[in-house]
């Protein structure tokens, strides 16, 4: 079987973009391919996977066409990607089983979405479409109620406190402080995340991801192919997916995410590796809860110490024995929701390369992972990648 | 919120606890008259006159609504005849065709005007608006009406399957519903959306109404959903808690108003 090697990785700032749907994506190629150490140009590559959801309706239809279009892709074999806000996570796997399967050699996955744009009603319509429309939003949820119901639950099964949730976001602005592409670059005190405006109870704004603009994109070769392009590959040891109930009350259990289980086992599996081995994780921590959850189903906390995981400092750059979203996480480094699952990739391809500026380079970095959910917990792609192949 | 009731000469009229001038922030002539019937023994009914009564149309037929949510059969030579006022917020069940004379039921809960008012510009806009992004059909709403509002339930290999699902992991079709679940639930978990976190669909009242509560509640019988809380003005969910359910107006768009039950703290 062949295995497979991301050799270029590059990403625009999130944040409120000053750029559109093109230039974004064209900046985030033009990084990613300047990244690749020996000549690779878009002119080569066979198949390309954009993740988007097209949120607000912008280019809704033939998405990845235009984009590759004004990317120096013309006629290249591609699709739009949409799992919610694990999109380009499932764009990254699709390319990753493209080459797996020997049916293309150099494959671009990545993700784009433009949010800030819009108008706020306009905004606010397109907030929450990836839930269970039907039985959710009109009950009044959208995201930060589904996590809300989420959190609440969570601190009446264990012995876990919102001030668990304030250090998860202490930790990742913390974290993305020194992220120069980060939407919100603050050290925030415990004192002041502690008191944030209530946006769903207990959930304020603290424990909340900000919507932001951006774009990412990832290059992954085929082995054969990966030293031609540079003398440090990283390879993609292990690709996972699940899916579960779409609505949060048809789930067995309101603090587990069975997808992440699903995904994260079968990535494990793959890469026949086990979650004490893991250097880094950037973790989907669209909400602070969200990331409590996470450190549980992808086995480096026990069921229900997620909150005593966080309490305990454990996910902080080199002080535990994994940093949890070194990038800043979802919470500081943004959300630009297509454009998350391979804005993660981007990030562990410079760790395990050593290439990130001080102080934010994880020591001794050899294995990292992301974990890619959509919505409330319906889609998610985990995928773990290493200096050794 | 119970309605409040009344009988002259053979006619029950009912209005909510606000009495006839106001049915409440999300209440109309349509959810009082649902309450009437569900608290009288079924029969056949007819509802042409009624139907004219409703400000706004409803998403689906009254017709539908009516037998979805009661045992009430709407028949064109119906025993019973449903009449509401068009001038106040009374609703009356009689065997006569006509009410002669409207009752002065004005006693009941205080009602703010301003708040009163504004709440119905804020349903009057909504109902204007067009969706833009979460639209849910027509088709869909209309399909699981007996489950959204009367609480019908599938029955799939002995486990009671609420709200309704199409194809078992055998590839089988679930069987339509068969059963009812109990107009009770116990709270798992609650939260309560600021207005600015509120669904679009919600945008113009949550900031009237201070937010948008909801719970996520467990069935005795086992099923697990999600209702927007109604009447919390005076109390606070808590996780154990029960709630009963009542049908009250969702949210307006593309010129009708949806349907769905709320629940109710106990």
């Amino acid at each position: 079987m062949v295995d497979v090697a991301m050799v270029g990785a590059g990403q625009t700032k999130f944040g409120n973009h000053p750029l559109g749907l093109k230039g974004m994506w064209s900046e985030a190629i033009e990084k990613a391919f300047s990244s690749v150490d020996n000549d690779c140009l878009p002119s080569m590559v066979d198949e390309a996977f954009i993740g988007s959801i097209a949120f607000g309706g912008s280019q809704l239809g033939n998405t990845a066409a235009l984009l590759t279009e004004h990317s120096g892709m013309d006629g290249v074999s591609v699709r739009r990607v949409e799992n919610a806000c694990a999109s380009s996570g499932f764009a990254l796997r699709d390319a990753w089983m493209t080459i797996k399967s020997g049916q293309a050699d150099i494959v671009v996955a990545g993700g784009i979405e433009k949010m800030n744009d819009l108008s706020a009603e306009r905004k606010r319509y397109w907030l929450g479409v990836s839930g269970d429309t039907e039985w959710e939003r009109l009950a009044g949820l959208t995201f930060p109620g589904t996590y809300a119901l989420t959190a609440r639950r969570y601190f009446h099964e264990f012995e876990s406190t919102h001030d668990d949730l304030v250090h998860v976001s202490v930790k990742n602005h913390m974290h993305g402080f020194d992220n120069e592409v980060a939407h919100l670059r603050k050290d925030v005190s415990f004192e002041k995340a502690s008191s944030g405006a209530m946006v769903a109870d207990p959930l304020t704004l603290y424990d909340c991801c900000p919507t932001s603009d951006g774009a990412s994109a990832v290059i992954l070769v085929a082995d054969h192919l990966a030293h031609q392009f540079t003398d440090t590959p990283i390879w993609v040891k292990g690709s996972g997916a699940g899916s579960d109930k779409l609505a949060l009350h048809d789930r067995p259990s309101l603090t587990q995410l069975r997808a992440t289980q699903l995904a994260s086992q079968k990535a494990y599996s793959i890469a026949n590796i086990q979650p004490n081995q893991i250097d880094l994780a950037e973790v989907h921590d669209c909400f602070t809860i969200a990331e409590v959850l996470a450190t549980e189903d992808l086995g480096f906390a026990g069921r229900g110490e997620g909150g005593r995981f966080a309490r305990d400092g454990q996910g902080r750059r080199n002080e535990g024995d994994v940093t949890i979203n070194a990038s800043g996480g979802l919470k500081s480094k943004g959300h630009p929701l297509g454009a998350t699952g391979t804005g993660q990739a981007v990030e562990v391809f410079k760790q395990l390369r050593h290439q990130v500026e001080s102080p934010r380079q994880v020591r001794d970095a050899e294995v990292g992972l992301t974990h890619n959910v959509g919505g409330s917990g319906a889609t998610c792609a985990v995928h773990i990648f290493g200096r050794e192949r | 919120m119970p309605i409040s009731k009344s009988s002259v000469e053979n006619v029950i009229f009912a209005t909510s606890a606000y009495g006839d001038r106001w049915a409440g922030p999300d209440g109309d002539r349509l959810t009082i008259a649902l309450q009437l019937l569900q608290s009288e023994t079924a029969s056949t009914i007819q509802i042409d006159s009624f139907v004219e009564s409703l400000e706004y149309t409803p998403s689906t037929a009254v017709s539908s609504i009516i037998e979805s949510t009661t045992d009430w059969k709407v028949d064109s030579d119906g025993q019973y005849h449903l009449i509401a006022s068009n001038s106040s917020f009374i609703v009356a069940l009689t065997k006569d065709e006509h009410i002669s004379q409207w009752p002065d039921l004005s006693l009941g809960k205080m009602i703010d005007e301003d708040h009163k008012n504004s709440i119905h510009g804020a349903w009057k806009k909504e109902v204007a608006g067009v969706s833009q992004g979460a639209y849910v059909s027509q088709s869909q709403h209309r399909l699981a009406m007996p489950s959204r509002l009367g609480l019908h339930a599938q029955e799939d290999a002995s486990t009671i399957v609420w709200p309704p699902r199409q194809l078992n992991a055998e590839g089988e079709r679930i069987a339509p519903a068969s059963n009812k679940l109990d107009n009770r639930a116990s709270i798992l978990t609650w939260t309560r959306l600021s207005a600015a976190g509120a669904p679009s669909e919600f945008s113009l009242r949550a900031p009237l109404l201070g937010g948008v509560s909801t719970v996520l509640v467990e069935f005795s019988s086992g099923p697990k959903g999600v209702f927007m809380l109604a009447d919390d003005e005076d109390g606070q969910a808590s996780i154990g808690q029960e709630v009963s359910f009542e049908v009250r107006r969702l949210y307006g768009q593309d010129e009708l108003i949806h349907y769905g039950l709320k629940a109710l703290l106990i």
